[in-house]
């Protein structure tokens, strides 16, 4: 019986399409600022795609973000934390404006758009008082962009016509699942504790 | 020396200090959250199919926003309002840089008719208390500017008769023009009676199947007013001992005349819908019955906010003997709501007369009728009626009641485009 033996090449093939996908894959970065967990996800853009082209028509374009935190176990959500940040697009600055709708609003402006992006998720750094350092701490960044348009409504406009009730229209409407008409990112971490996040270590 | 030193230190700071660095978050801000809102709007622009028939009030309300601070909201309801008044299915905003600094050029396109290959239409539902249920639904398939449709009706409530049966057609939008339009419709039905009917009706008005074929043409004289022309030819089965079948052929012709202007957001909404339709049988097309058919309606609607306000008129004549399709029927959903058609006319009448106002404030529905049918001027006789419901985006629920003296008898109906 003739033994088959794997090619060398396809272990080196398999190392690096996994190096890849590790380097590309959108990560949710996690540290500490003295009490406070802050996050990043430079590989998440959100600002992107139709959200973009609808800021690129000087259309402010509303953004909701979640925090979700776990601690000690995976089952245990020690919080949740959502935010709502407007972001529109300076059409003759072509600079990018800000601002999280809490009272008082707080708005930056001039931003490019990765410091867009960037000011959005430091503005959800979370107080963590409390939390042990070694105590292990999932976390779950997820961001919809909002869009007022009505059209995916049963009897929007448009399904009702002088005609009657236009039935194909309203097939269409319930034919498409509703997430595929709003753009929407999710990333998690974890587990990882303070202690590590404080030596310096990162997980992705 | 101080003074050039003071003046060079001014010449490199101000700039660096006027230029857009990002800023650091600012609080206590409650302004717009559109950046956008500091820029100017330079002009509004209405660009594509049918852009030209925007109204006077309309076209003056978009010259208005140019000067002033771009404003998302406003010029999104505009660009709603366009839409309703084009009656277009998309209208989108462009914004784009202006030729002034800080300034910008708002677009709005009209989007062609995305054209639907095949659609079903609901186009009538209704269910009267007294008169039972009613139907009607279409599917059109449409090959460019050609539609073929298909439908199947049951309904009891427009004429004295109930017919149910299949309706199809065909259209073409566009023949060499623009202006002209040809339609062929075909019908079937089988007729259904009321006893009253029955009672009142002689041996050779009551048929069982009817069968209808109208090829029209419709032309655009100057817009909104659009003429129709053409010949219908119905064949009917009388139901006496031994069968028989008439036919009824009339050369038909109707004018339309339907006219917006106004805008609901400030000073209101005006619509005027008016026709006038005349409807001819004659031994020239081999018709048994010779008779003619003249009828006149109007409708004038106010909409401002929340309100609603419909007023509309209807008169017919009939000379000769026509058919009991062609008479005319007040006592249902849409006219003298609350009164029974059989208990005013079982067999319909040669004569009409009919107004009816309407007042919808946020969906809340109030209601007048008024008229009268007769075949002699002595039996002419004013109605009255009133009712209460809601009405919202089509759909109507109401309840009717004659103004009589004695019995209350109220009428109940619920559909939806009626």
């Amino acid at each position: 019986m003739r033994m088959r033996t794997i090619k060398p090449w396809w272990v080196i093939a398999a190392f690096f399409s996994g190096l890849a996908f590790a380097m590309f894959a959108e990560e949710l970065i996690l540290s500490t600022q003295e009490s406070r967990l802050e996050f990043a996800a430079p590989r998440v853009h959100f600002l992107v795609g139709k959200p973009l082209e609808r800021l690129r028509n000087a259309s402010e374009v509303p953004f909701a973000f979640k925090i979700t935190l776990w601690s000690g176990t995976r089952t245990h959500v020690m919080r949740e934390v959502p935010a709502r940040f407007v972001v529109s697009y300076d059409l003759w600055e072509e600079k990018f404006s800000v601002t999280k709708l809490v009272t008082p609003r707080r708005t930056a402006r001039h931003l490019t758009n990765d410091a867009a992006e960037a000011w959005c998720l430091q503005e959800m750094s979370q107080d963590i008082t409390g939390v042990g350092a070694t105590e292990p701490l999932w976390a779950r960044l997820e961001i919809r962009a909002e869009d007022s348009k009505e059209a995916g409504l049963p009897f929007g406009r448009g399904n009702i016509t002088d005609s009657g009730i236009s039935l194909t229209s309203l097939i269409e409407v319930f034919s498409h699942p509703a997430a595929t008409t709003q753009p929407h990112w999710t990333i998690e971490t974890g587990p990882v504790t303070l202690d590590e996040l404080r030596r310096g270590r990162r997980r992705g | 020396m101080r003074t050039l030193l003071l003046t060079g230190i001014f010449a490199v700071v101000l700039p660096i200090g006027c230029a857009p660095f990002p800023d650091g978050p600012s609080d206590d801000e409650a302004g717009p959250t559109n950046v956008n809102t500091r820029l100017i709007v330079e002009s509004v622009q209405v660009v594509g199919q049918g852009s030209a028939k925007i109204s006077d009030p309309l076209r003056s309300e978009l010259g208005e926003f140019a000067g002033k601070n771009f404003d998302q909201p406003l010029l999104e309801r505009l660009a709603d309002r366009i839409k309703q008044e084009l009656h277009a299915p998309e209208v989108r905003m462009q914004v784009v840089k202006g030729d002034m600094p800080d300034h910008v050029i708002v677009n709005f396109e009209i989007g062609a008719e995305r054209e639907k290959r095949f659609d079903l239409d609901l186009a009538r539902f209704l269910y009267h208390s007294t008169q039972g249920w009613a139907g009607q639904g279409h599917a059109t398939v449409n090959i460019h500017e050609n539609a073929f449709s298909f439908g199947m009706v049951s309904d009891g409530d427009r004429l004295n008769e109930r017919y149910a049966g299949i309706q199809a057609g065909f259209e073409r939008r566009h023949m060499f023009t623009d202006r002209l339009q040809l339609h062929f419709d075909f019908s079937s039905y089988h007729e259904q009676w009321n006893d009253a009917t029955l009672l009142d009706a002689a041996p050779g008005d009551i048929y069982r199947t009817r069968t209808q074929f109208s090829p029209t043409a419709t032309v655009v004289i100057l817009d909104p007013l659009v003429v129709s022309f053409g010949v219908d030819f119905a064949r009917y089965r009388l139901s006496l001992p031994v069968a028989k079948t008439e036919s009824s052929n009339a050369v038909v012709s109707t004018l339309r005349y339907h006219q917006r202007w106004g805008s609901d957001k400030d000073q209101g909404e005006h619509e005027v819908r008016a026709s006038y339709s005349v409807r001819a049988g004659t031994h020239f097309l081999e018709s048994d019955p010779v008779f003619a058919r003249h009828a006149a309606d109007a409708h004038y609607r106010f909409r401002r906010g929340h309100q609603d306000l419909s007023i509309g008129f209807l008169a017919g004549k009939i000379s000769g003997l026509a058919p009991l399709f062609e008479r005319f029927v007040l006592g249902n959903a849409e006219t003298l709501r609350g009164w029974n058609k059989f208990d005013l006319d079982p067999l319909g009448a040669s004569h009409v007369v009919h107004g009816s106002i309407d007042y919808i404030y946020r969906g809340f529905l109030v209601f007048y009728d008024t008229g009268a049918v007769w075949d002699r001027p002595d039996q002419r006789e004013q109605k009255q009626s009133l009712g209460v419901g809601c009405k919202k985006s089509g759909f109507q629920l109401a309840v009717a009641f004659p103004a009589k003296s004695g019995t209350v008898d109220p009428v109940f109906y619920a559909g939806m485009n009626f």
